[in-house]
């Protein structure tokens, strides 16, 4: 009895303290307490900027386009760290002409009769300028599954200790089934999270750059190969270099959503001959070779059979969930084109001679071999 | 069949050094901790964000570069001693390896393990990162200054000043060096050979009037002599020499006749390993030999003889071969005695082999050091007021070091251009560090006519400077050395070309080619030296003597600090990470010692032994480039040092008499990988004699047929519709040299793991190359046989894996996939061939857990990871590697295939080991092709399997070993 109390005592102390730290954690960030405060002109620059004093007939809520805190979703405006960011060496008149007379199309559509004085707009810009020490504010994140696998545990343990030391239920069988049916939650949420685990389906992270494939790809007609160019030739199908954006936007310099602001991140970094560091978003193990020629160049797959309808995306989002499952779905349904490329037709001949005589009508790419390890696996 | 010992006494290793520590210390309660920990952590982790990764493209891309796919770069590697013409292989900006270049003639698409490793010497961690003014950091501005400053305070004193250099075959670096003569006249230039062969150049200066090597030609001769000359292993051009001699020696159904080959020397060494016969000499015996054979020869020739006593080896037998080969036959001698060369010259000359297979016309210049001016050097070293050493190290590979630090502390001015820090360097008080080859331009000119350049494939990794642009600042002159190379070749090779294109064209053609090599202008010396005025020195009794030799794997001990060299077995004795005394069987009876007891010789040289079958019986032999004392971590205090104790009067001479040695009562073990000598009575290896196969094809192989009628199996047997990969192993051209070994570790990211590891058997490589005696104890013959995963159709691998990790491709290849294997080895146990190893540690840090590395050498820094493949998993601790046939070799050329629309060529696929095999042993193809190499080669009467009566039907083939024997 002893031995069993001591191996309790030692279990729930293992998941009170993994659930303390999981609780700190998660918790971590909110108390950011905004200490600068504490002045009454950023008092006022804030719920100016908020739009909680009336500053006249349409007083505006900046927020409402300036996001300041961090979102998931995608915003075209910049967000107020961005603006604090960029405007950082600008002086206060000229700050205040940008936003009274701005001279973007998209800005001057919605700044148009913002009911601000000059005086109003340096202690707003007071108030942003906070953001670029202390970044944006983060959102509290939810953690219902958490709870949720916290919770089961707490039910495992209190039936378990019911069953062998308090005894408030009598019957055993009600013991026995909470503890089977707690369990068997409990290991599907472990299964379900250790088999995503590194499975990325659905990322969307924001980028650097606020890149639209819609508005290229779909708006403006730019065909995929034109930035991705290595897709037939190389392993890799490119992150086209900031020379290539340059091809256009040398000359385009104002967009449909977000004016001039995003555009004017690709010639400071080409001016200050800095690399654009972006979110990678396709991401395969290290142990998985994969190879955009073979696939784009050889098999003719086009990017959407992989990448989902990108032309549609403001955010890139990983369409699929790359597993290994989903790749041997693909090559165990694709036919080859077996008579477009010669390699196959003098590689596999006993299958060009069924071909031919039309015993076989199709193969797929699992009986060229496209099921055997080594084929991605090196 | 011969056959074959079960083994030696005194030669098999059992664990005699059992105090292997214990490094992991995981138990049963550990274990089941850690499991629980592991279920709760990947709820955890698993509820944390994913880690975000960057794509960062390039700012304005390269048009040559396209992201994740390789270019080659044709290059240069010389490193004062050996010369090969190399394309380098750069992924993603960084070189990763380097193989030979098919266009050059020396080359010929071949490289040597030292060639190969030398990449990792980019990514050192020891090298200098900047310029130090006694030890400490500085910049190139204040170290110039200084310099200029000093140079021309001695200048005005008249002061002398010395460039000490290994051999220089750079043109443009030659014109560097005199142009700072001129600038500051007091200066010499110097060059010495850590191993020299300053006797030869001598007795060809008086023989022909040539300080210069001459080109042996070993494919033109049908008898080769060698004499203490390892040519196919460190001795001159050894790539080159495999090449030719591999050539002469191949044999088939159609071609039943090879060259025949006898090596007369010491210790066992490669090439006395390959030879048909060998005859086991001491070094003090050998000019008293090649006097007697010349004698031989002149009196059938009716020429005057020498008057010496004669020998007592008989050679009539084998200078009556060579008369019957007059003209086709080529004797080498690797001492470095000038009458003894002179001797060797004359027996050239009387059997009329100049013109015929030795020629001047391409005379081989990768070797220039003169040891008398050295040794002045040495002895006079208070006379010089400033000393450069120009990419040398004399304090180690010298043996005057003690004398030469001495000095170095009391000259003004001392400057290393070293590029790691190493004895010489670590004494001076400027270091200027150059940039490593493959950071450098650079030209050269290996052989009358030949030139070849070395392009940078990396930007300096460190503030580093090439040395000639050092020299060329200091002489006043600030051009770049790329166009001070430009306007050499401008102004004098491209002017002795047929200026078919302009300038420009020629340079870049050149450059992309990575050679020139102008046509040959036929070139007739004439003999003037009169044989009869040398003197000879009597033979007299010199007890027990001591040999040293240039071991294949370290060489002159330059590369010491490259733990891919220091893991390679050495080719015939298998020991790793060591050198040790090699004994005679006989002298270790009489001395009653083992391999492994610790020996004092000369009362000064502690040494390990190691008892080598085919060693004369009265000599030791040690090999050099060993205890460097300032090396990184993987070269430093291995081994013993014997360059101090070779004699440095005049001609260095490589052999010690008289010498006593001591038994302690000290064990060193060996790390070797090899350490049973059996075949256990099984044919594993085949061979005939050239007389039984020009009979009959499949001698020695009459079994194979036997067993292949008798084959039966329940199993389905494999369908390859498309290809199915094979490989064929000549065992006739295998000469053992390991390149093959270094090339695959290198391609496929075979880690290190270590000295203690290898002993306990642990050693990673995916190809071995096993050694096998037979005969004679005193001299016996020696086979070698690569083995790498047979693919065999019938894997006993297979059934066993209860994951189904390792399982068989639709294109025959044993495949496996890393990240099913749970690490139970049945499959390593099920393997007949024991090609199989298994990751006993984490020694590449592919571990999530940190605690998992070991990594004794600091292979995972961030710099030598660098020398990784991308395109091959680095493998993590618990699961089993093994050969894959270079499958993203495979993958890559099929691709090609498909992309360009067309079948994929016979030959087109090489093998990292194939690629790289100077003696073309390997053909790797498919044999589903019924017109290719590989097949014909198994259809060949030759052609057995390795344990071919398991029925495991392997893809690898080997072919019988053909012995030329009288």
């Amino acid at each position: 009895m002893k031995k069993i109390n001591f191996y309790f005592a030692k279990i729930i102390l293992f998941f009170s303290l993994i659930s303390i730290f999981l609780v700190q954690n998660t918790f971590a960030e909110e108390n950011q307490k905004d200490d600068h405060l504490s002045s009454n002109e950023l008092k006022l620059g804030e719920r100016l900027f908020y739009g909680l004093i009336n500053t006249g007939e349409n007083t505006i809520n900046c927020a409402s386009c300036h996001n300041t805190s961090v979102i998931d979703t995608f915003n075209w405006n910049p967000s107020i760290l961005e603006i604090a960011l960029s405007t950082q060496n600008m002086d206060s008149t000229t700050f205040a002409n940008l936003l009274l007379n701005p001279v973007t199309k998209r800005m001057s559509e919605v700044h148009a009769n913002i009911p601000l004085s000059g005086e109003q707009i340096i202690l707003i810009r007071q108030y942003i300028d906070t953001y670029r020490t202390t970044g944006l504010k983060e959102q509290k994140k939810l953690v219902t599954r958490l709870s949720l696998f916290i919770l089961l545990i707490v039910i495992f343990i209190a039936a378990f200790v019911d069953l062998s030391l308090t005894k408030f239920i009598k019957y055993k069988v009600v013991h026995g089934l909470i503890i089977l049916i707690v369990l068997v939650f409990i290991f599907k949420i472990l299964y379900e999270d250790a088999a995503g685990l590194g499975r990325t389906k659905d990322y969307a992270p924001l980028q650097p750059i606020k890149f639209s494939h819609q508005v290229h790809a779909t708006s403006n007609k730019i065909d995929c190969m034109y930035c991705h160019h290595t897709a037939e030739t190389a392993k890799s199908a490119g992150i086209p270099s900031t020379n290539v954006c340059m091809n256009c936007h040398q000359l385009v310099r104002e967009g449909t959503y977000s004016g001039r602001f995003e555009i004017q991140k690709i010639l400071t970094h080409m001016d200050q001959g800095q690399a654009v560091k972006w979110i990678r978003v396709h991401k395969l193990p290290d142990h998985v070779f994969f190879s955009h020629a073979q696939h784009v160049g050889v098999g003719q797959l086009e990017c959407k059979d992989c990448h989902g309808l990108v032309e549609d995306m403001h955010l890139l989002k990983q369409e699929n969930d790359l597993s290994m499952g989903w790749c041997l779905d693909c090559h165990r349904t694709q036919k080859v084109d077996f008579f477009e490329n010669k390699y196959y037709e003098n590689t596999f001949e006993e299958y060009h001679e069924q071909l031919k005589n039309n015993t076989t009508d199709s193969l797929t790419v699992a009986q060229l071999g496209g099921e055997d390890c080594m084929k991605c696996h090196y | 069949m011969a056959k074959y010992w079960k083994s030696l006494d005194g030669n098999t290793i059992e664990n005699k050094d059992s105090k292997l520590e214990k490094i992991s210390s995981t138990n049963r309660r550990d274990f089941l901790k850690m499991f629980g920990f592991g279920l709760a952590s990947t709820f955890v982790l698993s509820r944390c964000e994913n880690m975000t990764h960057k794509a960062i493209p390039y700012l304005i891309k390269p048009e040559e570069i396209t992201p994740s796919m390789a270019n080659y770069y044709a290059s240069t590697f010389f490193d004062g001693d050996k010369y090969g013409s190399i394309l380098v292989k750069v992924i993603d900006g960084r070189p990763i390896k380097i193989e030979g270049n098919e266009l050059s003639s020396i080359s010929q698409g071949s490289a040597n393990s030292i060639l190969q490793a030398s990449v990792l010497s980019l990514y050192d961690d020891t090298r200098y990162r900047n310029p130090q003014i006694n030890g400490a950091d500085t910049n190139w501005s204040t170290i110039d200054n200084q310099i200029v400053e000093q140079l021309k305070k001695i200048k005005s004193e008249k002061g002398k000043i010395a460039i000490i250099s290994q051999s220089i075959i750079s043109p443009s670096t030659k014109k560097v060096i005199t142009d700072f003569i001129k600038e500051y006249p007091t200066t010499e230039h110097i060059i010495y050979d850590p191993v020299s062969i300053s006797g030869l150049l001598e007795a060809n200066e008086k023989s022909f009037g040539k300080r210069v090597i001459p080109n042996y030609q070993f494919d033109k001769a049908q008898v080769i002599v060698g004499i203490n000359a390892d040519f196919l292993g460190t001795w001159l051009s050894p790539v080159e020499y495999t090449k030719q001699y591999a050539k002469s020696r191949k044999v088939d159904e159609d071609k039943r006749t090879m060259s025949r080959h006898i090596q007369i020397e010491t210790g066992m060494s490669l090439t006395g390993s390959n030879a048909d016969e060998r005859i086991v000499i001491n070094p003090s015996e050998e000019q008293n030999l090649v006097a007697t054979l010349y004698n031989y020869i002149a009196a059938k020739l009716n020429q005057k003889e020498l008057p010496v006593s004669t020998s007592a080896t008989d050679i009539s037998k084998l200078g009556d071969e060579l008369l019957d080969n007059r003209g086709k036959s080529l004797i080498v001698c690797g001492t470095n005695n000038i009458e003894t060369q002179l001797i060797i010259n004359a027996i050239n000359q009387l059997l009329g082999n100049y013109g015929q297979t030795i020629s001047v016309s391409r005379a081989l210049f990768t070797k220039q050091g003169n040891d008398v001016k050295m040794a002045d050097f040495i002895n006079n070293l208070d006379n010089y007021k400033g000393v450069i050493f120009y990419d040398c190290n004399p304090a180690y590979d010298y043996p005057a070091s003690k004398k030469l630090s001495e000095a170095i502390h009391n000259l003004e001015l001392s400057i290393s251009l070293s590029t790691i820090p190493d004895e010489t360097s670590v004494l001076v008080k400027y270091i200027c560090p150059a940039n490593n080859f493959l950071e450098s331009w650079n030209d050269f000119n290996p052989k009358q006519g030949i030139y070849s350049l070395s392009q940078p494939c990396i930007h300096p990794i460190f503030n580093t400077r090439q040395e000639q642009e050092s020299l060329l600042k200091w002489s006043g002159n600030n051009t770049d050395y790329y166009e001070y190379i430009k306007d050499l070749w401008n102004s004098e090779i491209y002017s002795n070309t047929n200026r078919v294109f302009d300038f420009n064209d020629f340079w870049n053609i050149s450059l992309q080619d990575g050679v020139l090599e102008l046509p040959e202008n036929p070139l007739n010396v004439k003999f003037n030296y009169d044989i009869n005025s040398i003197k000879l020195t009597e033979i007299t009794n010199s007890g027990l003597e001591l040999q040293f030799y240039e071991s294949v794997n370290i060489g002159t001990g330059k590369y010491a600090n490259n733990p891919w060299l220091q893991e390679l077995p050495d080719p015939v004795t298998k020991v790793t990470w060591d050198n040790y005394a090699a004994i005679s069987p006989a002298l270790a009876n009489e001395k009653k010692l083992k391999t492994g007891d610790v020996i004092i010789i000369n009362s000064t040289l502690e040494l390990p032994v190691l008892v080598q079958p085919g060693q004369s019986k009265n000599t030791v032999s040690v090999a050099l480039g060993y205890g460097r004392t300032v090396a990184g971590k993987s070269g430093k205090d291995i081994g013993v040092d014997v360059y101090q104790m070779i004699s440095a009067k005049d001609y260095r001479n490589y052999a010690l008499s008289n010498i006593s040695i001591e038994k302690t009562l000290d064990f060193k073990e060996l790390a070797t990988t090899q350490q049973h000598n059996s075949m256990e009575g099984r044919d594993i290896v085949r061979e005939t004699t050239l007389e039984q196969y020009k009979k009959n094809p499949s001698a020695g192989n009459e079994k194979h047929k036997e067993i292949e009628e008798q084959h039966q199996t329940l199993y389905e047997k494999h369908l390859y519709k498309g290809h199915h990969w094979a490989m064929a192993v000549d065992l006739n051209s295998c000469t053992g040299c390991n390149a093959c070994v270094a090339a695959c570790s290198i391609e496929n990211n075979v880690p290190i793991v270590g000295k203690e590891e290898v002993k306990r058997a642990h050693e990673m490589h995916w190809i071995r190359i096993d050694r096998y005696y037979s005969g004679d104890a005193d001299n016996p013959e020696v086979v070698y046989q690569p083995v790498m995963c047979q693919h065999c159709d019938n894997a006993p691998c297979e059934n066993v894996c209860p994951v189904g990790a390792t399982n068989h491709s639709s294109e025959g290849l044993n495949q496996m996939a890393y990240n099913r294997c749970i690490g139970t080895r049945y499959c390593n146990n099920n393997c007949p061939y024991k090609v199989r190893r298994f990751n006993w540690f984490d020694y590449n840090n592919a571990d999530a857990l940190k605690g998992n590395l070991h990594d004794t050498q600091n292979m995972t820094n961030d710099l030598p990871r660098m020398a990784l493949n991308p395109d091959v998993t680095v493998r993590a601790k618990g699961v089993i590697e093994k050969c894959s046939f270079c499958v993203q070799r495979i993958q890559e050329k099929k691709l090609k295939a498909k992309l360009e629309n067309r079948k994929l060529n016979d030959g087109e696929i090489k093998t990292a080991c194939q690629q790289t095999c100077p003696a073309n042993a390997i053909v790797f193809g498919d044999l589903n092709d019924k017109e290719s190499k590989v097949y014909k080669l198994f259809n060949q009467q030759r052609n057995y399997h390795l344990l071919e009566e398991l029925h495991t039907l392997p893809s690898v083939g080997y072919l019988t070993k053909v012995r030329n024997k009288s």
